[in-house]
Parts: C-alpha cells; sequence; structure tokens
C-alpha cells in the first residue's frame, strides 16, 4: 500500500529580482518527498491557480497540484485544514517558512493543530519503516538528530535539506494543475500593519559600553584575546596530549571511557 | 601633599565599587572621599594609561574561583577580586588589600596608591566585565518572558540579544525580566544574572534536553498561566526558540510575530516577503526575535532570583535517537562544527588528512595554501573566504593574519599551534602549542585513534 504524502507549497520570490518561482524551502520539500520510496506524492497549494510559478513544482516530476483558489490575502489555514483532513494523507510537509507574504512560518503549526498529529520540526531527510517514519532532524553546526515518529504526521523542511532538483520544462507543460474552490476569510488582523522596504541593518561588530570615542577605536581595534595557556619547549607527544585533553573537556570529542 | 588631601586613584575606586557586594563595613566610598576638605583629587596619568594598554590575559568569563560562597538566598556570591587573582594565577595575597584599607585612627582613610595601581594594571582591560552592584526590582508592573535556546548549556550571542530585547520591554515600563532556561542537569554555564534575567523559572530534568519541544512548550505555557507575562521572547531559531515558540503561539490561539527586527513597548518591525519587506505592527503576545534585533545587557547585573518551577507531564510521541554520525568532510564551512585548520606552517599535507580525519573535524586553511592548491578553494577560512562558527578552532602553523582572523572571531574556542610564540593566533588562542606543527601532527593522530571513542 502506497503512503500518501502531502506536501503544501507555496509560491515564493527571487530574493533578488522579486521574481514569482518555487519557494526554496517548498521544493527542498517536494524533492524529500519525492525520494520517499513507496510513497504517493500529491501537492496543494492555497490561492490562484493561474500562477505560472507553480509549474516548476511540476516540473520537478510531482504529476499533478492541486489547488485551492483564494484570494492573494486571504488567510490559507481554514483551507488546507479543511482540505486535509478529508483527504487524510499520512504525510504532510511544508518549507519551514514561506518567502512571499508574512513568511511566519505558522501554517504547518496550525494544521499539525487541527490534524491532531505531532509537528517534527526541521528534517532534512525521512524513510518509512512499516508505519513509522524514520527522519534526521537538522540541527545547527552541521549536526543532526535521528528521530521515529508514528504516522500520520506533519513535518517541516528547512533551506538545508539537499537542493531540490531542476525543473524539466516538459514535465512542467504536461502536469495538470486540479482547481478547487474554496472560500477562505480575509486575514483581518493583517490591514493593521504597515509595510516598507526591508532596511538593512549594519553587522554588528562588537557590543561594547563606551564611555569615550577612545574606548570605542580600542574595542574595535583590539583583537579578541583568548585564555591563553601557552605551551613551551613541551614535546609533541605531551602537547598533542595536552591539545586532545582540552578538546575532550570541552565536549568537542569523545574519549573512550 | 598635604595631610587633609586623600590621595584618590578614581579608576580604583571606581573598579572597587563596581566590582564588590555592597557591604555596609566597605567604608572607601566616593562621597566619603570627597568630603575631604580640600575636596581636590589627584589623578595618576601614568597609571591610568598602563591599565588602559595593558591587557588582561583572559575574558571575563573564566573560571569562577573554586569555592565562592554561598549566600542565605542560595545564590553564589562573586568575590571579584578572588576571580581576578584566580585568572592571574596568583594567590589572593594575604596582604592589606587596595580596596578595602583599613581606616585610620584618625577615622580618615589611608590609601596606598602603589597597591592600587598594581591592582588595576591587574585587572586590566578585564575591568570593564567584572560585575556591577545587583540590581533588583522588587515589586515589577508586569512580566517578560524571555526563553532562550541555550544550546550546549550556554548563552548564545542570540540568546543574549532576545534577554536584552526583553530587558528593554521591561525597562520601559518598569516590568521585570522572568528568564525560563532549560538548563540540563548540570545548570547553565553562564550567568543569567549579568545576561540581564531579574527571576530564573529553571528546568533542569533531562527530559527537556534533546528533542523535547512538546515538554518544553507544556512547561513555557504552565509559566505563562502561573505568571501572566506581558509578552513571551524566543530566539527565532529553526529547531529550538522558533519551534517551541510557534508551539506556544498556537496553544495560546494568538498570531506569532516572527523574525523581529526591532522591538518597541508599541510596536514592532517584522521582516516578510522572503526578506524584502519590513511590517510595522502592535506586538503580539508571542515574540521570535532575530539574532541582532537587540543589544545584550553589558556591564550591569541583575537578580536573577529563581522561581519555583511547576511540574511539567507532557510527553513526546516522538522517539529521539540521539546525534547521529555525520561525515565532517561533507559539511558546509559554515556550518562546521569543529574545523582543524591549516596554514603555511603545514608542509606534511598528507599527515594533516589524516589528523584530521582522526580527530573528526573539518579541514580549513587559510589563504595561501588554498592559493597553492593544498586545500580546496571553498575551504578558506577568513574575510574573503568563509566566516564559520565551530565550536572549536584548531589552528595549525596560521600567524593569525587580520583578515584571517576575521573569518573566526565569533569562534569561543581556539587552539594553536605555531613555531613563533609572538603571533597572533597564539595570543587569540585559549591554548597554544609553540612548537613545529610537523611533529605534533602525527603525535595527535596517534593519540586520537587510540582515545577516541568510535572509529
Ligand atoms: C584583501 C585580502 C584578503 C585576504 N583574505 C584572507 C582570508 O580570507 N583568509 C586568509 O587566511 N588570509 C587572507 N588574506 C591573507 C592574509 O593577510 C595572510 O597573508 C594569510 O592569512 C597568512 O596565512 P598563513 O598564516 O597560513 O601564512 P603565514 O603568514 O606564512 O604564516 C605561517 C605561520 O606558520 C608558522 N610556522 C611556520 N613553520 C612552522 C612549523 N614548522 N611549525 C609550526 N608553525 C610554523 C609561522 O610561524 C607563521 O606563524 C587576505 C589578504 C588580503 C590582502
Amino acid at each position: 500500500m502506497a503512503i500518501d504524502v502531502v506536501v503544501l507549497v507555496s509560491i515564493g520570490r527571487h530574493p533578488v529580482s522579486g521574481r514569482a518561482r518555487r519557494a526554496d524551502a517548498d521544493a527542498r520539500a517536494v524533492e524529500l518527498a519525492l525520494g520517499i520510496a513507496g510513497a504517493h506524492v500529491q501537492l496543494v497549494h492555497a490561492g490562484d491557480p493561474d500562477e505560472p510559478a507553480l509549474r516548476d513544482y511540476l516540473g520537478m516530476g510531482a504529476n499533478a497540484v492541486t489547488v485551492l483558489r483564494m484570494g492573494p490575502e486571504a488567510d490559507p489555514v481554514s483551507v488546507l485544514s479543511a482540505h486535509l483532513s478529508s483527504t487524510k494523507p499520512q504525510i504532510v510537509l511544508a518549507g519551514t517558512r514561506a518567502e512571499g507574504g508574512e513568511d511566519s512560518g505558522l501554517v504547518p503549526y496550525l494544521v499539525a493543530q487541527a490534524l491532531n498529529t505531532p509537528l517534527v520540526p526541521g528534517i532534512v531527510s525521512l524513510s518509512l519503516v512499516g508505519e513509522r517514519a524514520e527522519m534526521l532532524q537538522g540541527l545547527p553546526r552541521g549536526r543532526r538528530r535521528s528521530l521515529v515518529s508514528p504516522v500520520p504526521l506533519v513535518a517541516t523542511v528547512p533551506v538545508m535539506a539537499p537542493a531540490p532538483r531542476m525543473s524539466a520544462f516538459g514535465l512542467a507543460r504536461r502536469g495538470t494543475i486540479a482547481v478547487k474552490d474554496a472560500d477562505a476569510a480575509a486575514d483581518a488582523a493583517r490591514t493593521a500593519w504597515t509595510e516598507g522596504p526591508a532596511r538593512r541593518r549594519p553587522k554588528r561588530i562588537k557590543v561594547m559600553k563606551a564611555a569615550s570615542a577612545a574606548d570605542r577605536v580600542r574595542a574595535v581595534t583590539e583583537m579578541a584575546a583568548g585564555k591563553g595557556k601557552v605551551l613551551q619547549n613541551v614535546p609533541p607527544e605531551e602537547a598533542a596530549k595536552a591539545i586532545f585533553d582540552y578538546l575532550v573537556t570541552e565536549g568537542i570529542i569523545q574519549a573512550k571511557p | 601633599m598635604s595631610e587633609e588631601r586623600i590621595r584618590r586613584d578614581p579608576r580604583a575606586e571606581r573598579e572597587a565599587r563596581r566590582g564588590r557586594a555592597p557591604q555596609a563595613e566597605d567604608i572607601p566610598t566616593p562621597v566619603a572621599a570627597e568630603a575631604s576638605p580640600s575636596g581636590r583629587v589627584r589623578r595618576d596619568p601614568r597609571a591610568e594609561r598602563a591599565a588602559r594598554t595593558s591587557r588582561a590575559a583572559e575574558p571575563a568569563t573564566a573560571a569562577q574561583p573554586a569555592a565562592a560562597p554561598e549566600s542565605e538566598s542560595g545564590r553564589v556570591r562573586r568575590d571579584p577580586r578572588a576571580e581576578r587573582a584566580s585568572r592571574t594565577g596568583r594567590a589572593a595575597p594575604a596582604a592589606p588589600q587596595p580596596a578595602a584599607p583599613a581606616p585610620a585612627p584618625s577615622g580618615r582613610v589611608r590609601r596606598d596608591p602603589r597597591a592600587d595601581r598594581t591592582a588595576q594594571r591587574q585587572a586590566g582591560v578585564a575591568r570593564a566585565e567584572t560585575a556591577s552592584p545587583v540590581k533588583t526590582i522588587a515589586d515589577p508592573k508586569f512580566l517578560i518572558l524571555a526563553v532562550p535556546d541555550l544550546e550546549d548549556a550556554r548563552l548564545s550571542s542570540h540568546d543574549k540579544d532576545v534577554i536584552g530585547a526583553a530587558r528593554g520591554l521591561a525597562d520601559a515600563g518598569g516590568g521585570a525580566v522572568v528568564v525560563l532556561a532549560f538548563t540540563g542537569p548540570e545548570g547553565v554555564k553562564d550567568g543569567l544574572d549579568e545576561a540581564g534575567a531579574d527571576r530564573a523559572l529553571r528546568f533542569a530534568d533531562v527530559s527537556f534536553a534533546g528533542y523535547a519541544p512538546e515538554r518544553r512548550a507544556a512547561a513555557v505555557l504552565a509559566a505563562i498561566q502561573a505568571l501572566n507575562p506581558r509578552h513571551i521572547l524566543f530566539p527565532d531559531t529553526g529547531v529550538v526558540g522558533g519551534d517551541v515558540g510557534r508551539r506556544v503561539a498556537v496553544s495560546l490561539g494568538d498570531r506569532v510575530a516572527s523574525n523581529v527586527q526591532r522591538v518597541a513597548p508599541d510596536r514592532i518591525t517584522r521582516r516578510g516577503r522572503g526578506g524584502r519587506a519590513d511590517f510595522a505592527l502592535a506586538p503580539p503576545r508571542v515574540l521570535l526575535i532575530a539574532a541582532e534585533a537587540a543589544d545584550p545587557v553589558i556591564d550591569e547585573r541583575y537578580e536573577a532570583r529563581d522561581l519555583p518551577a511547576p511540574r511539567i507531564e507532557a510527553l513526546s510521541h516522538v522517539e529521539d535517537r540521539g546525534l547521529a554520525a555525520t561525515d565532517p568532510a561533507t559539511v558546509p564551512m559554515a556550518e562546521a562544527d569543529f574545523i582543524v585548520s591549516a596554514g603555511n606552517g603545514v608542509r606534511d599535507w598528507d599527515a594533516f588528512h589524516r589528523v584530521a580525519a582522526a580527530l573528526g573535524a573539518s579541514e580549513g586553511g587559510s589563504r595561501p595554501v588554498c592559493d597553492a592548491g593544498h586545500l580546496p578553494r571553498h575551504r578558506q577560512v577568513g574575510a574573503s573566504g568563509t566566516l564559520v562558527e565551530p565550536r572549536c578552532y584548531v589552528a595549525l602553523g596560521i600567524a593569525g593574519a587580520p583578515q584571517h582572523l576575521q573569518g573566526i572571531s565569533k569562534v569561543e574556542r581556539v587552539v594553536a599551534v605555531n613555531a613563533d610564540a609572538h603571533c597572533d593566533m597564539v595570543k587569540r588562542a585559549d591554548l597554544a602549542v609553540v612548537g613545529d606543527v610537523q611533529a605534533l601532527m602525527p603525535a595527535l593522530e596517534r593519540i586520537a585513534k587510540e582515545r577516541r571513542h568510535g572509529n
């Protein structure tokens, strides 16, 4: 029996040109889904069915996208939850955050709440073993945590997941877009917001409290000094042992007990 | 010098004032000294200059004195002098201390300028980082809850920014900051007091460590119920703060403001549209704060009084099988956890690759070694290479040019091996070995193979 995997896809924006494209994290979620052995992958989008960027996802090899038609600033959560409650997929994947709107990353959490399933954040791989999903979660600094969860479940896929395949033109043309009408309420809270272009802040160099200009100059020009333990005239064996012990006590590597 | 005049060294006094827990019997308050008849203060420009230019060998985060006495409140009282002494590797002298001179028979305080100067010089730059008097907020009008990630039981700079943002919100209206800390069984390695916590709610149980977002969210929700904070702040990080914060917001039925760039009591700015737009709005209850959105607290100390932590029953449906082995060679440099890096001092490249593999570290290099083709270009660390943030950086035969040091400016632990004891990398290092790197590499490889866990 094939396992039903639904990927929630949104429309992204190219960070520089602002052109509509597949959203990076969502495309990685599609890539991850297409790699699950024994999965039947469906894509679901809440929004405008005529958006050409949807075809980028089809070009990755998914046969069809189901579009729940709604206005651009409407709230997709109720629409998606209603659809998924009726289709009951075992696994729902989504990018950690969208790149076209509020980008709050809250949609998968609300969907998981509506479906009453666990949510696993930030996975970079997933495979099925019987009724259970074995996943690797991406942690900072290249670390990975191994997790196992029963299905059904919702999981999010971060931009550190493996890169998505290119979109093939022929596949993109041939794929079908199935439209379902949905009524979504407009997002009321959003109208109270004011929007402007993002203001770039300079990167912080150093945090300091300076009484005078001289203090400030000193703080940025001075080199950060370490704890400064220096071993001199020590034979290499002993120095190597000192380094090794330091790495162990600082928890960088583990020594045999 | 006239007898009436007290010779003062303002810097040393400031130091003394800042560095000590307030004690009634500590006489030399500046007010008392100013009251001297002439009222004139004598400065010692040379000593001040010396203090300015001398550098402390260690940052203030160095080890606490072995036996810090515990006060009745259960909080550890710091003794900056003992700390300073332990930092400089000297036993605390039994001789009279410059900061607490005995009152002369006349009742006036006699100071010893030379001892003052010595103390100053030892304190050096670290002086700016010694603890200040504790600020207490006894009766706050409202509470702000901050939940740092505390990865590896340490406050990251992002964590400190979040507590700084909470401070800003609290200070704007007479509120107090509660830091909810999943400390792990061994406790937090950095002081929550110096980070800006008025209260601390600590969850030390191991069941909150590893993968435990449901339990963490339940703990935060219990704290919200007990304390009714005005705002709850998390670092907007992928799988820790950002995840738990979203769970909490969903349970509260609230919106969340993520990727928050600026925080004020009535207005916040959050980034959206793929990073191209800023939205300004009234702050919702749950705020997910971007790194560097606020400045951390520095040079100040708050009470960090412990609040009783509630018991949490929630359990997880997801099983945590622990960290998976990853191949350090395939991890991108910017993400690497542990880097062994080579400079021009390395000549035996075979030995270098072997020692990196034996330690399970990612390889890095300085620009000249990448220029020469010993390592691929994407391994270059520095201003024109990658800015790296491993937990530890081992620099083998790297001089420490400014362009290279820029690339490791955020690294906490640096180990250097260099033939030149005076190079900047040795100064930057927490542990430095002065000697030939060619001889050291095979020795380190051998001991790593012998004693390291796993392959
Ligand atoms: C615009 C610009 C950008 C740059 N960007 C970067 C950058 O991104 N990254 C970067 O790394 N550099 C960069 N540089 C170059 C930088 O200025 C230095 O030249 C470079 O970092 C020096 O590399 P090194 O320390 O490996 O070599 P060296 O300066 O040659 O130092 C070699 C070190 O090895 C030690 N040594 C020699 N033999 C032994 C031995 N047998 N045992 C132990 N120690 C030994 C020496 O004492 C010395 O300290 C940049 C320069 C410019 C102008």
